[in-house]
C-alpha cells in the first residue's frame, strides 16, 4: 500500500494536478519525457482571453 | 513551473519515461527510466557556459525549427529543471569524433559522457495521465502548400515569431526573408574567405584586385603564372560577391509582415482528418492577431472560418474587441487553396459564403490554425499503463466521469482526454487530483480500520 501518486506529463495539466496534490500533503512523482516541464504552454507567447504571459 | 520545481512534496523526474506499470488502485508498482543526460544533475548549475561554447548546431524543436540550438542545451531559457542535456544523436564526442569542449568549459565538472540510464521503482496509489497532444501536421493537406510556400506557417510557429524570446525577438520577419538573410550570412562568410586569398596578391603587387583584373583581361600579363592564379582567385571571388550584392539589394526592401491571414479548422471539422472541433484554435487566432496588431498598429488580419467559436468566459467579448480595436476582419468561408504570388506572398483562394463568390486575396503571411491531434506516443503509453483509448486516440472517458479512465485508480486530464484550452485543462487537472487523492485517503481509512 502506498500513499504516493504518479503524474505522467508535465504540461499545464500535469503541473496543476501535481501542485494540488502536493498542497494536500500527498507525495507526487511527476514524470516528464522532455528535459524540462511546461509543455505546449511554455511555447506560447501569451494566452487568451487575458493575454497574460504564458510562463 | 517554478512552484512545481520547488515544492517539497513533488519529485520532478524530467527526461524520464514510464516503462512498466503493475498492480491495482491503491497499489501500483511503476518502473521509470531516467534517461542519461550526460550531465550530472547534482552538479550542473544551469549556467549555460557549455552551450555557449559547443560548436554543434541542431534545429531547435522548442522554437519549431525556426532557429538552432546547440548539442548541449536546456529546452528553453527558464526551463525547470535547468539541468542541461547532451543530445547524443548530434554531439560530436558521442559520435566518435573529437570534441569535449563542453567538459572543458564546465566549471562545475558536471559533464559525464559515461552516464547511463537509471531505473527507478515507485509504489503509488493512483496515476494521472496528462500527456497532452500534438499539433496536426498541415502538410497532409496538399492544397495549403505548407511545405512549399515559406510564408505559410502554423499557429505554433507564429507564437514563436511573436515571442520576444523567440527566433526573431518578436518581429514578424517573414520566413522567406529570413531564409535570404541566412543565405547572405553564409555568402558573406565565403566572400570573406575568398577576399583573404586576394589580400596576399594585392600586397605583393601593390594594386587592387579589381584594377589588376581589368588589365589582365585585356591581355596585359600573357605568361605570368602567378598573376594567372590571382586572376582565377578573383574570378572565384566574383562568383560569390555578385549574387551576394544582388541579395543585399533585395534585403534592403524587406519589411515585417503586415497583412495576415488566419485559416481556421486546418485538420479539424474535416472528415479527411478529425471530424471534431479542436475548441481553442478560433481563440488563439484572435489572440495572435491582437498581439500582432500590438506589435505593429498598421497590421491587418483576416480570419477565414466556417464560424468563430468563442465559447468560454470572456471569449465573445474578446472576439468583438479584436474586430473593433485590432483591425481583424472575420470572413465566413472555407479556403480552397493557397498559391504563391509575387514577392513570396501567399494568395488565398476562398469562397465567401456570404456573398457566394470565389475570391482571391494576397497576404504577407498565412497562419494555419492546426487541429489538436492525439499525441503520437499515446498508444504506447496506454499499453504500458493499461487503459483504453477512444476511436480518435484520446483517452476513453465517459461524460459523467470525465477524468476517470477505463481502469480504476488511473485518471486523465488536459488534452490527453480531448482537445481543450488552458482554463479547461486546469479545471480538469484539479478534478483529476481530487479523484486520485480519494484513493490515497481510502487507503488511509482501510489502514485505520485494520488497526482498530
Ligand atoms: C498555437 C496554439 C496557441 C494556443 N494558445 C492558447 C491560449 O492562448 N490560451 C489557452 O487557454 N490555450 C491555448 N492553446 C491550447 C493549449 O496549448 C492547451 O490547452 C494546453 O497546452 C494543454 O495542456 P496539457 O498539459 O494537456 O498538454 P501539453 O501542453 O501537450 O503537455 C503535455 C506534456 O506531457 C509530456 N508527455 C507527453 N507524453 C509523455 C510521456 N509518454 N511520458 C512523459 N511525459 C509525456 C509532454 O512532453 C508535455 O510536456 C493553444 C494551442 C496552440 C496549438
Ligand atoms: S562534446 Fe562537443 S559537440 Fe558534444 S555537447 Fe560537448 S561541446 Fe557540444
Ligand atoms: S476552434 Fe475554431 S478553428 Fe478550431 S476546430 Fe473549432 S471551429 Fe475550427
Amino acid at each position: 500500500m502506498s500513499k504516493d501518486i504518479l503524474v505522467i506529463g508535465g504540461g499545464i495539466a500535469g503541473m496543476q494536478s501535481s501542485l494540488d496534490l502536493a498542497d494536500m500533503g500527498i507525495k507526487v512523482h511527476l514524470v516528464e519525457k522532455l528535459p524540462s516541464i511546461g509543455g505546449k504552454m511554455a511555447q506560447l507567447d501569451k494566452t487568451f482571453p487575458t493575454n497574460d504571459c504564458a510562463i | 513551473m517554478l512552484d512545481v520545481g520547488r515544492h517539497p512534496n513533488i519529485e520532478l523526474l524530467a527526461y524520464s519515461e514510464v516503462e512498466k506499470v503493475e498492480g491495482e488502485a491503491g497499489n501500483f508498482s511503476v518502473t521509470v527510466r531516467r534517461k542519461a543526460r550526460y550531465v550530472r544533475e547534482d552538479r550542473c548549475t544551469g549556467c549555460g557556459a557549455c552551450a555557449e561554447k559547443c560548436p554543434t548546431l541542431v534545429p531547435d524543436a522548442f522554437n519549431e525549427g525556426l532557429r538552432n540550438r546547440k548539442a548541449i542545451y536546456s529546452l528553453f531559457a527558464q526551463g525547470i529543471p535547468s539541468t542541461h542535456t547532451i543530445d547524443a544523436d548530434h554531439c560530436r564526442q558521442m559520435n566518435g569524433k573529437k570534441c569535449g569542449i563542453c567538459a572543458k568549459t564546465c566549471q562545475a565538472e558536471a559533464i559525464d559522457f559515461d552516464q547511463k540510464d537509471r531505473i527507478l521503482e515507485l509504489n503509488v496509489a493512483a496515476i494521472i495521465i496528462a500527456a497532452g497532444y500534438d499539433v496536426f501536421d498541415p502538410s497532409q493537406i496538399p492544397e495549403y502548400r505548407y511545405q512549399e510556400i515559406p510564408n505559410v506557417v502554423t499557429a505554433i510557429e507564429f507564437e514563436r515569431l511573436l515571442s520576444a524570446s523567440g527566433p526573431t525577438g518578436g518581429h514578424l520577419d517573414r520566413p522567406s526573408d529570413r531564409a535570404i538573410e541566412a543565405d547572405i550570412e553564409e555568402m558573406e562568410k565565403s566572400a570573406g574567405k575568398s577576399q583573404k586569398a586576394l589580400v596576399k596578391f594585392e600586397e605583393k603587387y601593390g594594386e587592387s584586385s579589381a584594377a589588376f583584373y581589368e588589365k589582365y583581361q585585356s591581355g596585359a600579363y600573357p605568361d605570368d603564372e602567378d598573376r594567372k592564379k590571382w586572376a582565377d582567385k578573383y574570378a572565384d571571388h566574383l562568383t560569390v560577391v555578385e549574387p551576394l550584392e544582388a541579395l543585399r539589394k533585395k534585403a534592403e526592401g524587406f519589411d515585417v509582415a503586415r497583412r495576415l491571414a488566419f485559416i481556421q479548422c486546418v485538420g479539424s471539422r474535416d472528415f479527411r482528418f478529425y471530424p471534431f472541433c479542436s475548441g481553442y484554435c478560433c481563440m488563439h487566432s484572435i489572440k495572435e492577431a491582437i498581439i500582432a496588431h500590438e506589435h505593429g498598429p498598421d497590421t491587418t488580419s483576416t480570419i477565414f472560418g466556417m464560424d468563430i467559436r468563442a465559447v468560454g468566459k470572456g471569449f465573445e467579448e474578446y472576439k468583438i474587441r479584436g474586430g473593433n480595436h485590432s483591425n481583424i476582419t472575420y470572413v465566413r468561408g472555407r479556403v480552397a487553396e493557397i498559391v504563391e504570388g509575387p514577392d513570396n506572398n501567399p494568395v488565398v483562394i476562398y469562397e465567401d459564403t456570404r456573398e457566394r463568390k470565389v475570391k482571391r486575396q494576397e497576404f504577407d503571411m498565412v497562419i494555419l490554425a492546426t487541429a489538436c491531434a492525439p499525441s503520437k506516443g499515446i498508444a504506447a503509453l496506454v499499453k504500458t499503463v493499461g487503459v483504453e483509448l477512444d476511436p480518435y486516440n484520446f483517452l476513453k472517458t465517459s461524460p459523467l466521469s470525465p477524468v476517470d479512465t477505463t481502469t480504476p485508480g488511473i485518471f486523465v486530464c488536459g488534452c490527453a482526454e480531448s482537445p481543450m484550452d488552458v482554463p479547461e485543462s486546469v479545471a480538469q487537472a484539479s478534478s483529476a487530483a481530487e479523484r486520485a487523492a480519494e484513493i490515497v485517503f481510502q487507503t488511509d481509512l482501510i489502514k485505520e480500520k485494520a488497526v482498530a
